[in-house]
């Protein structure tokens, strides 16, 4: 009980500073400590497995591409810089609307009668143990055979987005990302049927 | 475990609505980002304890596949950024506006 | 193998049945594909397909009066193309009669063609178009079923269509074909909504299916399945108010007039009414209908064969006129009457038609009667074809159409229609005086050719427009380019298929007598339904002393306006001021062409005006103008929407997230 204020009380803190620090860099650094609070949450919910994936794949993987670009970024001329803001009046309704759909939650959830009690005789062990709920071998069992079919259409995604990424970003990319690039193309395409003299 | 499923919730609820005032108030593509990742995390967290309340692993299977789907809108988003950088010299949200009908 | 019920329970065979029917379209096929090569060949190919199917037709003898299983005749099942819908042929007594005609006179048609098509450019062409006829006309009447019947009704109008029109460089000749195939057409939607009509009930389209259902169908239904195929029958069979396309379709060659519209395909709509004869037989409103259209035709067809000039349209209305009295005959229940009236009919009208063939070839297309006279002496044998032609039509005793039209006038009082009847008489008198001004006009007095034809009181002497209301008037000329060729083709060619008909045409009405004993009757006496005969006051043999005292009277007249020494010696005075005084009404033919251009074409004009000019514009295009537009203004007023900025887009979706959670909040978790 104790652990769970600790940890949420380290999540909500880490959360806020995530989207309130002046540079991208502490942000990664404060979402880093949140992913590291969520993981031992999950543990606490026996779901070791996701508990590690939460930090090779989070903090391992994708926030170090979230460094990546801060410093890709930073090394050029005028680094992020930020322009006047075009949406000042967003905020007072941004922040509003916020606060009125935390407040339906709210209500919802403290007003919530159900209780959910698990199943009499459930395999709940010490995280850790073979062969209890939440063990690795028991969720490789269940992703393997039950929910094979999204795991393999997932793996379609990544490969989508591989290729997307690769699309978008890559040096010799052919794709039109923004007007200036498009005009860009278009000229040299115009002047390319010119030379042809068609 | 004395801890109600409803705590959760809350702390759930929390994260996410951090995450929505993240997208909403910033500018920086980037923090937009982990702000969306903040959210893509509270509905996880949302998973894996309801999970271990039904003493289901579908949640934490949902979850794992969360985890892949976030994988990859981080990746493109991430590209976006660097080409639109690349073009505009700019990351700043604000002022691309490539969407304007 | 097929349901024998669909073949009226039919179930004899005849197997070369399928060759005697696709013999004529290798002839055609064969003429068409190979025609410059073949020449002058190809009328005699054509002929040799006709006489072979011809062969064949009299082999079938045996077969199609056969008695198997209770019923007469043969059938061959060709293919099924819907479970339950099959597709065969049928050669019973009745398209045996026909086919027989088809075929038979078909061929010294085609053969008199060869003399008489002689040196024109599309020789070969003509004949693929014959032959493709004869297959046409063989499909309709050997089909086993309605559909079948229909093909066979599509294809004959398109030979037809292509045979009026085939001299498509005059103007005339391609409105009178078009005009031929919209009329017929719209025949063609009456059959096929009669088809719709008894699919929807029978659920079949085959003869035996109908007929048998015709017992259970309800009288309403069978009332306007029978108009529906009256109105095919009609447009085919140049019934008033469909005939006008007939005395134009006489701007095709003559052998056309005689085979196609005169003797085969114009006689279609008897045959339909007679092959039908259970449905009408079932239902009297039918056969007052029909009978009364008939009998109309008959005297309206007559009264019109007084006024004409052209030899062929005189012909022309006196075969509309016949078939008047056919469609009579088979309408009011006188089946047998009716059919042999076409069967007399198809063998004096072709000789008729190729009579005045050869006075039109040797008068280098000369169609118009006053410019002839006193070809008595020039063309003997024609006189000899036309004059025992003209006995035979009006009914000379002795002479085969005295047999037949007096079975189809007393089968009207027999039937109780005593008012067709005399109508039946009349017209008899009228025929009689109309063709004995053909004959007189045309052989007796002097040689009018070299007359001014305005003294002749020719209005139009070059053409008469098919749309001219004054094609009364009109004597089409055929082309230049075959009117004076080097040589004739010789002249016993032509000869010689008339000199055949002669024997029928003179001889074959003894088949008739005896009335309703006669060997006539006999042959069909299980293809029609019988009905109780009422037994008239009057007497056949009365009957017909009335009529040839009609006749007779008919006779007198004309030889007292066109036969006397005085009325041939003054032929040219004569002539011109009946041409001048002549009434408006009959002039332009009781108006019945301006009153169809009126209903039916100007309407429609109107309807097509107001749609293309109102309703397509405003509504239609209208409809997708407005889309458009529509579409472009939502466009203006959403784009406001897109400012660009990707947070205002957020700033959208965390409002609708909101929602949702309000909604769940309010209304799913409570």
């Amino acid at each position: 009980m104790t652990l769970f204020w600790v940890l949420a009380a380290i999540l909500i803190a880490s959360a806020i500073w995530t989207i309130t620090a002046n540079k991208a860099v502490y942000s990664v650094v404060a979402l880093l400590l949140n992913f590291a609070a969520l993981a031992v949450t999950y543990l606490t919910l026996s779901a070791e497995f996701m508990a590690v994936i939460q930090i090779i794949v989070y903090s391992g993987a994708i926030l170090m591409l979230f460094v990546f670009v801060i410093a890709l970024l930073s090394s050029g001329v005028a680094p992020l810089s930020v322009g006047p803001n075009r949406l000042p009046k967003a905020v007072a309704p941004a922040i509003f609307i916020v606060l009125v759909a935390f407040g339906f939650l709210a209500y919802a959830v403290l007003g919530a009668t159900a209780v959910v009690a698990p199943a009499a005789g459930a395999n709940l062990g010490t995280v850790g143990t073979a062969g209890v709920f939440g063990s690795v071998a028991d969720f490789g069992k269940a992703l393997f055979t039950v929910h094979l079919l999204p795991f393999e259409i997932t793996a379609l995604i990544l490969m989508v987005a591989v290729i997307g990424v690769v699309l978008l970003a890559g040096d010799q990319a052919p794709y039109v990302a923004t007007r200036r690039h498009a005009e860009r193309v278009e000229r040299e395409m115009r002047e390319a049927i010119l030379r042809e003299g068609r | 475990m004395a801890v109600a499923i409803s705590n959760y919730v809350g702390l759930s609820a929390v994260m996410f609505f951090i995450g929505v005032a993240g997208v909403l108030l910033r500018r920086n593509p980037l923090v937009m980002l982990m702000s969306i990742e903040l959210m893509f995390n509270s509905a996880n967290l949302l998973f894996i304890a309801f999970a271990r309340a039904w003493v289901a692993n579908a949640g934490q299977i949902f979850a794992f596949l969360i985890i892949t789907v976030a994988a990859a809108e981080a990746a493109i988003g991430l590209a976006i950024v660097v080409a639109t950088f690349r073009d505009e010299k700019n990351v700043d949200v604000d002022q691309v506006r490539l969407l304007k009908g | 193998m097929m349901a024998t019920h669909h073949v009226m329970g039919v179930t004899g065979a005849y197997p070369m049945l399928v060759t005697l029917w696709l013999l004529p379209l290798a002839g055609a096929v064969l003429c068409w594909a190979f025609g410059p090569q073949l020449r002058g060949l190809a009328g005699w190919l054509a002929s040799g397909a006709i006489a072979a199917s011809f062969v064949l037709t009299v082999a079938s003898w045996a077969s199609g009066t056969q008695s198997a299983g209770g019923a007469l005749g043969a059938h061959q099942y060709l293919f099924s193309w819907m479970p339950g819908f099959d597709f065969g042929l049928l050669l019973d007594p009745l398209s045996l009669l026909w086919t027989l005609i088809i075929t038979g006179v078909g061929f010294l048609i085609h053969f008199y063609s060869i003399g008489y098509m002689h040196g024109d450019r599309a020789f070969a062409r003509f004949f693929a178009y014959m032959n493709f006829f004869v297959f046409a006309m063989l499909t309709l009447v050997l089909s086993d079923n309605f559909a079948g019947l229909l093909v066979g009704w599509g294809l004959v109008g398109l030979a037809s269509y292509f045979l009026i029109g085939f001299w498509f460089e005059r103007r005339t000749a391609v409105a009178a074909a078009r005009k031929a195939f919209v009329i017929n057409v719209a025949g063609d939607v009456g059959i096929m909504f009669a088809i719709f009509l008894i699919v929807a009930n029978v659920h079949s389209t085959a003869f035996g299916d109908a007929f048998a259902a015709s017992g259970t169908l309800s009288s309403g239904l069978l009332f306007a399945i029978c108009v529906a195929l009256f109105i095919g029958a009609a447009a085919k069979s140049a019934q008033i108010p469909l005939h006008t396309w007939l005395p134009d379709a006489m701007e095709g060659p003559t052998p056309v007039s005689a085979l196609i519209h005169a003797a085969t395909m114009v006689t279609a709509g008897v045959y339909l009414i007679a092959r039908c004869a259970p449905l009408w037989s079932a239902n009297s409103d039918a056969q007052l209908l029909v009978g009364t259209i008939g009998g109309l035709t008959a005297l309206v067809g007559a009264i019109l064969g007084c006024v004409q000039w052209d030899i062929k349209r005189i012909l022309a209305y006196s075969t509309m006129s016949q078939i008047g009295y056919m469609i009579m005959g088979v309408g009011v229940g006188a089946y047998e009457g009716g059919v042999a009236h076409f069967f007399t009919h198809a063998f004096f009208k072709a000789q008729l038609f190729l009579g005045a063939g050869i006075i039109i070839h040797n008068l280098a297309n000369e169609q118009d009667v006053r410019r002839m006279g006193g070809l008595i002496k020039r063309m003997p044998f024609a006189f000899v074809a036309i004059l025992t032609g003209v006995l035979s039509i009006c009914g000379t005793p002795g002479f085969s159409g005295f047999f037949s039209k007096d079975r189809v006038i007393y089968g009207a009082l027999q039937h109780g229609h005593p008012w067709l009847y005399a109508v039946g008489i009349l017209t008899a008198g009228i025929t009689a005086y109309y063709m004995f001004r053909l004959l007189f006009i045309t052989f007796w007095g002097e040689y009018r050719g070299s007359v001014d034809p305005s003294d002749l009181g020719i209005r139009h002497p070059e053409l008469s427009g098919v749309v001219d209301p004054d094609a009364g008037a009109g004597h089409a000329k055929e082309p230049a380019d075959r009117a004076h060729h080097a040589e004739h083709a010789p002249a016993w060619i032509m000869s010689v298929p008339v000199g055949i008909l002669i024997v029928p045409t003179v001889l074959i009405g003894w088949l008739m007598f005896g009335g309703d004993t006669s060997p006539w009757n006999g042959f069909f006496a299980s293809s029609f339904p019988s009905a109780a005969l009422a037994t008239p006051a009057i007497s056949e043999l009365a009957t017909s002393g009335v009529v040839l005292l009609l006749v007779i009277g008919g006779f007198g007249i004309a030889w007292w306006r066109y036969g006397t020494r005085e009325a041939a010696a003054n032929a040219v005075e004569r002539l011109r001021n009946e041409s001048v005084r002549m009434p408006a009404i009959l002039t332009h033919l009781f108006y019945i062409d301006a009153a169809i251009d009126l209903i039916c074409v100007r309407t429609s004009q109107l309807l097509g005006q107001f749609f293309g000019r109102l309703v397509d514009p405003l509504v239609v295009d209208g409809t997708v103008r407005e889309a458009a537009f529509g579409a472009r203004w939502l466009g203006v007023l959403v784009q406001s929407l897109e400012t660009g900025l990707v947070r205002a887009y957020a700033l959208v979706l965390a409002l609708g997230a909101a929602c949702f959670i309000a909604y769940y909040a309010l209304a799913v978790a409570r």
